[in-house]
Formats: structure tokens, sequence, C-alpha cells
């Protein structure tokens, strides 16, 4: 009986509607943004297997005397693919550049290109769900729930309602029950409209991204719950909240990410760039057989092709550019170290705050974090080894260029293996939901006392 | 007014809460700005390093043929602002160093954000970041009560009673709050000071930086008004509070990124395969200088041996491979630039739509303008790609003269070593040396937040005005 009152009553409140209409459509703009993006990123797909096919024809028409020439010239696309997820969290792919274009020559030169993007829009960040789940939810939860027991006391029904009701406390956790289940229950809504929406396959990464919203939205209430179960005023509850919002959404991931950068500056990436670029040109100054000693060194199974009498070859060109990436491979390990460092000291950090933590889970379900950029990183360099193992031994026998049968070199996908770490993902919030659900029961216990 | 100003800003003060926040305040300030200094340090001092190992290493190269040393290339690093240890605006968004060689124009690669975690999307603390975005909550906060309470506990009666006029009521509360936020603005303002002065002594940028500490003090009028005038309106101060904080919310929050997603709907940000692929087609529909039989080509080289009363390009006295491509680096570069201007446009665009929302909001136009005076704006960047890819053109250039005045036409064999000069020519090439922006010309290119700053102060004055006559003291 009082369940369906209070749910009238509840209901019936201004705040209820434009909070929970707030967060539907920002929820549906968020997943229509997600959707725009990853269709976004299947047009640019189709637009680069269609210049690449031209691109490939028409470079084969025009060099047929060399293959080494040939493919001094030609690219091939390697994608990094979206999945469907990632328009529920857009993380860090709009900053990568998801479609290199590489040529089999140096790679650590190319490798770290940058896409067309606005800085300022990068900066103030993309509306997509999981902005609205981590920022919008919790703020509407506060609104809801701050003065729950406040209002009472301040419009003074507390008396009424402790003289009517044999549990006054009983009631409150009934409204709060409400605003959590009506919470809940828009979240839910806005993911099965995501999952119609963007196609999203009911899968482990999925049911994963519902537990974990579910689990941060609890949170939040629980957290409420225990503030206000301090019985103070409706504004003392207001700016407590809202500074924990704050602090939780903006100070300290802030705060670490500064002292992140700082601790962990990356010189290596400039210097990475410097010596791949020296490790090719300068052997053009050099000796030849040292820089053959070399290359034969990293690729003994070429070693039977000697380097012709003449002061070019394509042998020795790619010599060169190989040195290019060898040179700079103890930079760009030294770098990808670095990047894992900070990635690893943002999972940490993300054990004690649940808002970095939910953000980084839903970017590694998404594919759109930075260890999704360092995998497709790795990638790159086995997808060009690939290539380059592909046609040296057809460059240096200067195999004629009509063998090949071009049409087959399509543009090629990285597709990230993704495997739910359970424990990584639940055990933080858990602990987090546990501490705070203990801290509730003493403070009932107290107040029953 | 000022007996009320002086009673305002001491109410506050004995409140508790208000140590606590200003003390938390303090904290987070002086983090900011010694992390920004550290940052800033690190930063320049790798720049500065690599800056002189690439010059070293151009200058240092041995003879060779100038096409080698035109691939060979250099690399521009982009400086940090010294102003970005106040506000890093932009900087972690943009790319800090660029390849320049012949034909090619290549992206500035390597910005922080894309080597950093998802954290990084969470934000960035930096001084003004603090100043515009957590000092006007603070405001709100100190403010939210100075006028409701009094209404609450009937003071505000007795007060008008007595003879005071709402205006200077009001007045005198904005100016106690104002007392209230400089304890902790003015040594903000000394503190980034010092630190401005231990990284760039005396130069012109004090004058942005006095002029930052103008905008920041017009901020927090602009801030302290609109506490005061809503708890003016409020009968209760728990109302007041909340309806700033959810002002604040929509203003610091919702708005800017809804904004943002809304200018990338209206103004799509081309693909890079098409902006590539664009230029390219662009290029070879002028002239093609890798098809044997392209049109523009041959004309050029048939008009050139007429010219010269040549028959084949080996009796002409200056090397016509360097010549063409010569003219193939002008033809692509032009096409480059243009189209680069585009996409730039496509940007502006984007940043101008999100301008025109200052209007709406203070945040935006005291953020934007905060950018143009720390030099971490989109501007900035976009003169620091103009002036590196004119560099790289100069850089190709200067190698294809050499190359036209010093290397014979004369094929060689197969295994004849290759034409090289003397490397003493590499020097003549000058050091990137990037200049900045003037201010002015940056303030001239972005007036709509200067147009929406003007338009707050006007509509702070007139608010204080007329609205005081219009409240109602019951």
């Amino acid at each position: 009986m009082t369940y369906s009152l209070l749910i009238k009553l509840f209901l019936r409140s201004k705040v209820a509607i434009i909070g929970l209409s707030f967060l539907f459509f920002s929820g549906v703009t968020s997943i229509l943004i997600g959707k725009e993006f990853i269709s976004k990123q299947q047009k640019k797909v189709e637009t680069t297997s269609f210049y690449q096919k031209n691109h490939i024809s028409k470079t084969v028409k025009f060099q047929q005397n060399e293959m080494g020439l040939l493919l001094y010239y030609l690219k091939f696309a390697y994608v990094n693919q979206v999945e469907p997820l990632t328009g529920l969290s857009i993380g860090q792919r709009d900053i990568y550049l998801g479609i290199q274009q590489i040529t089999i020559r140096n790679l650590e030169e190319k490798k770290y290109d940058s896409d067309l993007s606005n800085p300022a829009a990068l900066q103030l960040g993309n509306l997509d769900f999981s902005f609205v789940l981590i920022y919008l939810f919790p703020l509407i939860i506060i609104a809801f729930s701050y003065n729950v027991i406040s209002e009472e006391k301040e419009d003074e029904t507390w008396k009424l309602l402790c003289i009517q009701s044999k549990n006054p406390w009983y009631i409150i956790f009934q409204k709060l029950i409400i605003r959590y289940v009506s919470i809940v229950g828009v979240l839910l809504l806005l993911l099965s409209i995501a999952m119609i929406l963007l196609e999203i396959p009911l899968k482990e990464a999925f049911l994963a991204t519902i537990l974990i919203s579910i689990l941060y939205v609890s949170f939040w209430f629980l957290l409420i719950s225990w503030i206000i179960s301090w019985q103070k005023s409706s504004s003392y509850n207001a700016i407590s909240l809202l500074s924990i919002w704050l602090f939780l959404n903006v100070v300290a991931p802030a705060f670490v990410n500064n002292f992140l950068l700082a601790k962990y500056p990356i010189p290596e990436a400039l210097k990475t760039s410097m010596a791949s670029r020296d490790g090719y040109h300068r052997k053009w100054d050099e000796d030849k057989e040292s820089t053959m000693i070399k290359f034969y060194k990293h690729y003994p199974q070429f070693k039977k092709y000697k380097l012709p009498e003449k002061s070019f070859s394509w042998l020795w060109y790619y010599a060169m550019q190989q040195m290019g990436d060898d040179e700079a491979s103890t930079y760009s390990s030294a770098m990808k170290l670095k990047l894992l460092q900070r990635e690893n000291v943002s999972n940490i950090t993300g054990y004690f705050l649940p808002s970095l933590h939910i953000q980084l889970q839903l970017n590694n379900l998404a594919n759109s974090g930075l260890q999704n950029q360092l995998e497709y990183l790795d990638s790159i360099s086995s997808f060009h080894e690939m290539k380059r193992i592909y046609f040296y031994p057809k460059i240096f026998e200067n195999r004629p260029v009509s063998e090949e049968n071009w049409s087959s070199h399509k543009v090629a996908f990285f597709i990230q293996k993704n495997q739910v770490n359970w424990l990584a993902l639940i055990l933080p919030p858990f602990i987090i939901i546990s501490i705070l659900i203990f801290l509730i029961f003493i403070q009932i216990s107290k107040i029953i006392k | 007014m000022l007996k009320v100003a002086q009673q305002t800003s001491k109410q506050i003060l004995q409140r508790n809460s208000t140590k606590v926040i200003l003390c938390l305040f303090s904290i987070i300030l002086l983090y900011a700005g010694i992390i920004g200094k550290i940052q800033y340090n690190n930063f320049e001092k790798i720049r500065i390093k690599y800056q002189n190992e690439v010059r070293s290493s151009w200058v240092n190269s041995p003879d060779k043929h100038p096409h080698r040393m035109a691939h060979y290339g250099y690399i521009a690093f982009r400086p940090k602002s010294a102003l970005s240890v106040f506000d890093y605006g932009l900087e972690s968004y943009l790319g800090n160093a660029i390849f320049l060689e012949a034909h090619k124009q290549n992206t500035t690669n390597f910005s922080e954000a894309s080597l950093s975690t998802t954290m990084m999307r969470f934000g960035e603390i930096s001084i003004a970041m603090i100043l515009q975005l957590l000092f006007p909550l603070l405001i709100f906060f100190l403010g939210h009560n100075v006028i409701s309470s009094d209404r609450e506990n009937g003071t505000l009666k007795i007060l008008i009673a007595q003879g005071l006029n709402m205006r200077s009521l009001i007045i005198g509360k904005i100016l106690g709050v104002l007392f209230v936020s400089s304890i902790i603005f003015i040594p903000t303002f000394i503190y980034s000071a010092i630190l401005h002065f231990s990284i760039s002594s005396f130069n012109n940028e004090w004058t942005n930086f006095l002029c930052a500490f103008l905008l920041y003090s017009i901020s927090i009028i602009i801030y302290s008004c609109i506490a005061v005038c809503v708890s003016a309106i409020s009968n209760k101060s728990k109302l007041a509070l909340v309806s700033l904080i959810g002002l604040w919310l929509i203003l610091f929050v919702a708005l800017p990124r809804s904004t943002q997603a809304f200018a990338e709907k209206i103004y799509p940000t081309p693909s890079k395969i098409a902006f590539e692929s664009g230029i390219e087609e662009e290029i070879i529909k002028e002239g093609d200088s890798h098809n044997p039989d392209d049109k523009h080509y041959k004309n050029l080289k048939d008009s050139i041996l007429r010219t010269h009363h040549a028959v084949s390009i080996e009796q002409l006295n200056f090397n016509y491979a360097g010549f063409q491509m010569k003219e193939g680096e002008r033809i692509s570069s032009q096409i480059y630039n243009k189209h680069k201007q585009n996409l730039n446009r496509v940007f502006k665009n984007q940043n101008n739509l999100m301008s025109y929302t200052g209007f709406l909001n203070p945040y935006i136009c005291i953020k934007e303008i905060s950018l143009l005076l720390s030099n971490t704006d989109f501007e900035t960047y976009l003169d620091f790609q103009e002036q590196a890819e004119k560099y790289r053109y100069e850089l190709a250039q200067e190698m294809n003269d050499l190359q036209i005045k010093l290397i014979p036409n004369k094929k060689l064999s197969d295994t004849a070593k290759t034409y090289s000069i003397s490397k003493h020519h590499w020097a003549t090439l000058k050091d990137f040396n990037y200049t900045k922006p003037k201010i002015t010309n940056l303030l001239k290119n972005n007036q709509i937040p200067i147009l929406a700053l003007i338009y707050w102060i006007i509509l702070t004055i007139v608010i204080l005005i007329v609205y005081p006559n219009k409240i109602k003291v019951l």
C-alpha cells in the first residue's frame, strides 16, 4: 500500500519528471552520437577500400618495370575495427588514427601519424553514453535523494511521520528504493535502446557493460544514502554531495593525471621519430657493406641475395629502410613501456575512484582505450612485417609486376580479441560497495539505539 | 554600502565550511601551479635538446646530393607557451613534432593526449581551469545565502526599513562576496606571477598575463553578481543554492559538450582519407610528375628546351630534374595549402559556433579569451603548423635550387658514384625558429569571445541598475 502511494508521490514531483526525462533524452542523444561515430568510421573504411583499389591499379599501370619502385609507392590500409560497443564509449578512439595506410618502407616514421581533428573539440570530450552514465546519472541521483530525510525534517513532516508510522526509517528506505529502481529502469531502458540502435550482440562484453553500469549507479545510491543518514540539513547534503561528485569526477582524476604526465614524461616518443629518420637516411652516406651485414643479420633467409655491382639497387634501398625501423626499435619499445606504465598507474588509481574505474573498463570492453591502441600499433608492425617478407623476395629477384594478383591486396583489419577480466571488472566496485553497506549498517544501528 | 560589504564578508568567513573550502582550494591551486611548472620544464628541456640535435645533424651531414638532404628533412618541435604554466588550454591535444620533408606534408604527431590513458579525458588541473570551472562554484557557494538568509530571519525588512536601498544592499553584498573570493584570488595571481617569472623573465607576455588577471577579475564580478541576484530573488537559501548548482551544471558541464557535438554535426570534419585523396587527385589533374606521358610536364620540358635553344636536356646549363621538382613542389604545396585552409575553415566554423554560446554562457567566453592570452589556443597552433609548412617549402626549394645550380644534367652510368655537393651548403639553410603570433592579431581574428565579454559586462551593469528595484522585500 505505502509503496504505490510513495511511487505516485515521487512520479508526480517535478524533480522526478525533469530528472528522469533529462537522463532519458541525454542518454538517447549520446547513443545517437555513438551511432554517428560508428557509421562515420564505417564510411571511412569504405572510402579507404575504394581508394586502395584505384590506387593500386593506377600505380601498377605506371610502374610496370620495377617491382622495387612499385612497392616504393604502394600503400596498404590497415584498419582498427570498431565494435558496436564503441558507440557507447568512444574513449580515445577520436584521438587515434584508426586507419593507417602504410608502405613497406620505414614504418616507425609513419606509425604514429595523427588523425585530422579539432583539438578544441577533443579537449571538451565526447557526449557519449559513458559521459551520461559517469557524470549525469550521479547528479540526478543526488538531486533525487539529497533531501529525502532532511526535507521531512525541514518541512516538519518528520514528527508526523514518526507518529503515524511504526517505523519511519522504513518509509525512507522505501523512498530510496523507488528512486533507485526508477534510475536503474532508465539505465536499462537506455541500454536496450542502445542494443537495438547500435546492433550490439548480447555477448559477454555487453553483459559486463550492463553489470558495471548497474554497479556504478548502486555505488552512488549507497554513498548518498550513507551521507544523508547523518541527518544534516539539505544545504549541507547538497554541498557535500556535489563536492564528492566534483572530487571523484573532476578533481581527483585530473590530479592523478597531471601527476602521471609529470612523473613519466615520454621523450622516447620524439626520439623514436628522430632515430628512425637517422637510421635510414644516414645509410646513404655509409658503406653499403655495413648496412647489408646488418640486414642479413636481421633476415638470414635473404643472405642468398647479393648486392649487385651497381651504385643503386633495390636490395640496398630496402635494407636501408629496414635500418630506420631497426634503429628506432629501442626507443619505440621504451616508449611502449612508458605508455604501459601510465596505463598501469591509471588502472591502480581506478581501484579507488569508481568514476575512473568504470571509464577504463567501459573503454576496455569497447576496445577504445590506450590498451587497444597499443595492441593495434603492435599489430600494424606485424602487418607491415608480413607485407615486407612477402614482397622482399619479389623485389630482390625483380619478378615481373604482372605476375602478382594485385586485386588480392585488400584493406586488412585488426580486431582486438575481447576477453572480459571479470575480477578486475567487479572486485573494486564490489569492495567499495561492501564498505558503504557496512557504514550504512553502523549508522542505522546508531539511529535505532 | 561598504558596511554591508564588511558585514557580509565577516559573516561568510565565520562559517566553518568556508574555511575548509578555502583551504582545499589553496591546496589544489598550489598543486596545479607546481605540476604545471614541472611539466613545462620537462617538456622544454626535451624539446630544446632535440631541436639542437636536429639542427646539428642537419648542419653536420656529409657531402651528398641535395635531394637526399631534402628527404632527410627536418623535424620541427612545437615550443610550449610560457603561459601554459598558468593555462594548459589545448596544449595536451596539440601535436608536438612534425617531420618536414620534400614532396610531403606530414601530420603533427605525439600530442600528450595520444600518449595518455583515458584519465586525460576527465580533464586536467591548471590554475586557469580552477579559476574557470571551480571558482564560480565557490562564489555560488559563498554568495547563495547572502540575501536569502536575511529574508529568512527577517533582518532584510529591518535593513530596508532603516533606509538602506535595495541597490546599495545588493552591491554591498556583492562586494562582500568579492572580498572573500579575493582572499584566494589575489594570492593565486601573485603565485602565478612568481611561477611565470621563474620560467620567463620580463618580456611582452606580461601584458598577456595582466590581461588575464583583468579577465578573471571581471569573471568573478560577473559570477558574484549572479550569485547575489539569485539569492535576492529566492525565498529560501536552500532553493538559491540548488538553483545555482543547477545553473552551474548546465553552463559548465552539459552545455559545452552538447554544443561541441552539435557543431560537429553541422560542420562535419572530413575523414583523413578523403582529405588526402582529394589533394592527390587535384595534383594529378594539374600535373603528375610520376606519369611519363603527363601533359603538363611534357609541355614544360618542350618550352624550356625551346627558350634555351636546346635539343636535349643534357644541353641545358642547369639541372632539369631539379627544375621539374621545383615546379612539382610549387604545385603540390599550393594545392595542399588550399585544402588545408578549407579544412581549417571547418574547424574554425565548429569553434565559432562554440564561441557564440559565449553570449549565453560566460564560462565559454572567459575560457576562450584565456586560451588566446596564454597562446594555448587553436589559432596559435595553426600558426605553428603554417610556419612549419613554410619552412618545409623553403627547405625543399632551397635544396632544389642547389640541385639546379650545382648538379650536372648528364646521367651517370649504373656503377658510378652519384653526384654530391659540398656539406658547407647545408648551413645556409637557417634553423627553424618559431615566432609566436602577436596577441593583437589573435584578438582581431577572434572577436566573438571579446564581444561576448563586453556583452556580459554591460549586462551586469544594466542588471545592477534596473533589477534591484524589482525585487520584493517580503
